[in-house]
């Protein structure tokens, strides 16, 4: 069962022609990571799906409903989860009240409820002993993991990451990536925007490949990263990999 | 000038240097808070950046009080507070009602306050990395919710010394408003300098009261910010990492 439909979808800022006609499906358990050179849509196209930005033309439907039809953005955001490669944490909070606040005010949950809920997501993420610590105290690594316990504590039926790990020093990459290969495992919906490959063959049920505002390939992580078919997916490997 | 006279003429009219104070402080402390409440709800407002999703009516409303607040703004940041004193109070005494000096005094520092306010906070917000509420709203957060919880505590703890200079400036400025004679600090000081006819020590020992009553609030707002940075934090021992699972990280 496709959880998320995309369909012909085209975006442009101003001039620029950002999504050409982009069109793919994400399964329910399946982990999608997108992969491609800067600049070929592939936050923009990620950012959609969250209604960050809207599209000009095409469909997203997630989870039967085709979401730039929807009245009430914040009932359908609370579904889908995003992690940022910044981490966006709230600075003003500790990291339990990160995590407490979202299920209080969206969510309605009464205080005591949430904090359990935020306590058993920052376990899952290995923080359980921080969760009184301000973020300015946090490694990035550490950040990240509180950024996706948060995402967690809303109970989303899709998480989307942007490049969760691109804003790290490379010791502390794996942590993020272990929790993230967790969730795959739980069998979570996933959809990645990712530069670290080695992880994205190891994690993805499919890989979406787009450069310059259209997907040039997508299929099997076997397929694209062994028998990649198109010239530019094979030069792009080459380079990065 | 003697320091002896100066210290004669504290003593002997102390009552009445006293009473200046109090209404200067009156003045001055209300007007910052009120200027402040103001400065919320406009530079709130102008901070609000509307996103895709919002309907071409709100797009215009939001366009006409965006108009509305700059000409507030630079209307009265743009001219001086003595001249709005005598303005708007003469205005509104003849026209509309009769209205007492000390809530005249206050309306017309609120508002001058308010002008600079709503720009300290405005930026204050601006200043607010955009990722947080980018984060609040995909969590399903209302821009409302965003907006209280996240984002205004901390402009209002970035914009905390520019809000405290604002109350400093308010004690010293406060002394255009003898011009609609209330019982301010100046006020105050040119009724007792012109039954001593001491013009220079009378003025000496108001200008050390001004003095004095800054340097106190500066330190006071000093303690506040301090305590406002001193954000408690834990110091935890241990990172119980979840098993690992080896992955190779690109460039390795
Ligand atoms: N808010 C915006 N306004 C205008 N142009 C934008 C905006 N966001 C993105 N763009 C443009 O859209 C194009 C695609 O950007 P996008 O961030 O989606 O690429 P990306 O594939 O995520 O790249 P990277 O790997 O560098 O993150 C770029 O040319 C970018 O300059
Ligand atoms: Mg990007």
């Amino acid at each position: 069962m496709a959880l998320i439909e995309i369909k012909n979808v085209k975006k442009s800022f101003e001039t620029n022609k950002v999504l050409s006609d982009i069109s793919f499906e994400v399964n329910k358990g399946d982990v999608v990571c997108m992969i491609g050179p800067s600049g070929s849509g592939k936050s923009t196209m990620l950012r959609c799906i969250n209604l960050l930005e809207d599209i000009d033309e095409g469909q997203i439907i997630v989870l039967g409903q085709d979401i730039n039809k929807i009245k009430d953005i914040n009932a359908y955001r609370k579904n889908v989860g995003m992690v940022f490669q910044q981490f966006n944490l709230f600075n003003n909070m500790n990291v339990l009240d990160n995590c407490v606040l979202a299920q209080v005010k969206v969510l309605k949950k009464d205080k005591n409820e949430a904090e359990q809920v935020a306590i058993q997501r920052l376990s899952e993420v290995g923080l359980k002993d921080f969760i009184y610590a301000f973020p300015n105290t946090l490694s990035g690594g550490q950040k990240q993991r509180v950024a996706i316990a948060r995402a967690l504590c809303m109970d989303p039926e899709i998480l989307l990451f942007d490049e969760p790990t691109s804003a790290l020093d490379p010791q502390m990459v794996g942590e993020v990536l272990n929790v993230i290969k967790n969730l795959a495992d739980q069998d979570m919906t996933m959809v990645i925007v990712t530069h670290e490959m080695a992880f994205a063959k190891d994690v993805a049920d499919k890989i979406v490949f787009m450069d310059d505002g259209i997907i040039l390939e997508e299929g099997s992580p076997d397929q694209i990263f062994n028998n990649p078919k198109n010239e530019r997916t094979r030069q792009f490997l080459s380079r990065i990999i | 000038m003697s320091l002896s006279k100066c210290l004669e003429i504290l003593t002997k009219y102390f009552p009445s240097f006293l009473l200046g104070i109090r209404t200067t402080l009156i003045v001055a402390i209300l007007g910052t808070l009120i200027g402040l409440i103001i400065g919320l709800f406009i530079g709130g407002i102008r901070a609000v950046k509307l996103d895709k999703t919002a309907s071409k009516s709100v797009y215009i409303i939001k366009k006409i009080i965006d108009i509305i607040t700059k000409i507030y703004i630079e209307v009265f940041r743009g001219t001086p507070m003595m001249v709005q004193a005598v303005f708007i109070y003469y205005l509104v005494y003849t026209n509309i009602f009769k209205w007492d000096k000390m809530f005249a005094a206050i309306f017309i520092i609120s508002i001058n306050t308010g002008a600079y306010m709503a720009e300290i906070i405005r930026s204050g917000i601006q200043a607010v990395d955009p990722g947080q509420n980018e984060a609040a709203r995909s969590l399903g957060m209302s821009s409302s919710q965003t907006m209280m919880n996240v984002i205004l505590p901390q402009a209002i703890k970035n914009a905390f010394p520019a809000i405290g200079n604002e109350l400093i400036v308010n004690i010293k400025d406060s002394s255009v408003l003898m011009i609609i004679s209330i019982t301010e600090l100046m006020f105050q000081s040119n009724s007792i300098a012109g039954t001593t006819y001491r013009f220079t020590e009378t003025y000496f020992v108001t200008a050390m009261i001004y003095l004095f009553l800054t340097s106190i609030s500066s330190f006071i707002l000093h303690l506040i910010e301090k305590r406002l940075n001193n954000t408690k934090t834990s110091f935890p021992q241990s990172d119980t990492n979840i098993h690992s699972i080896v992955i190779a990280s690109k460039g390795e």
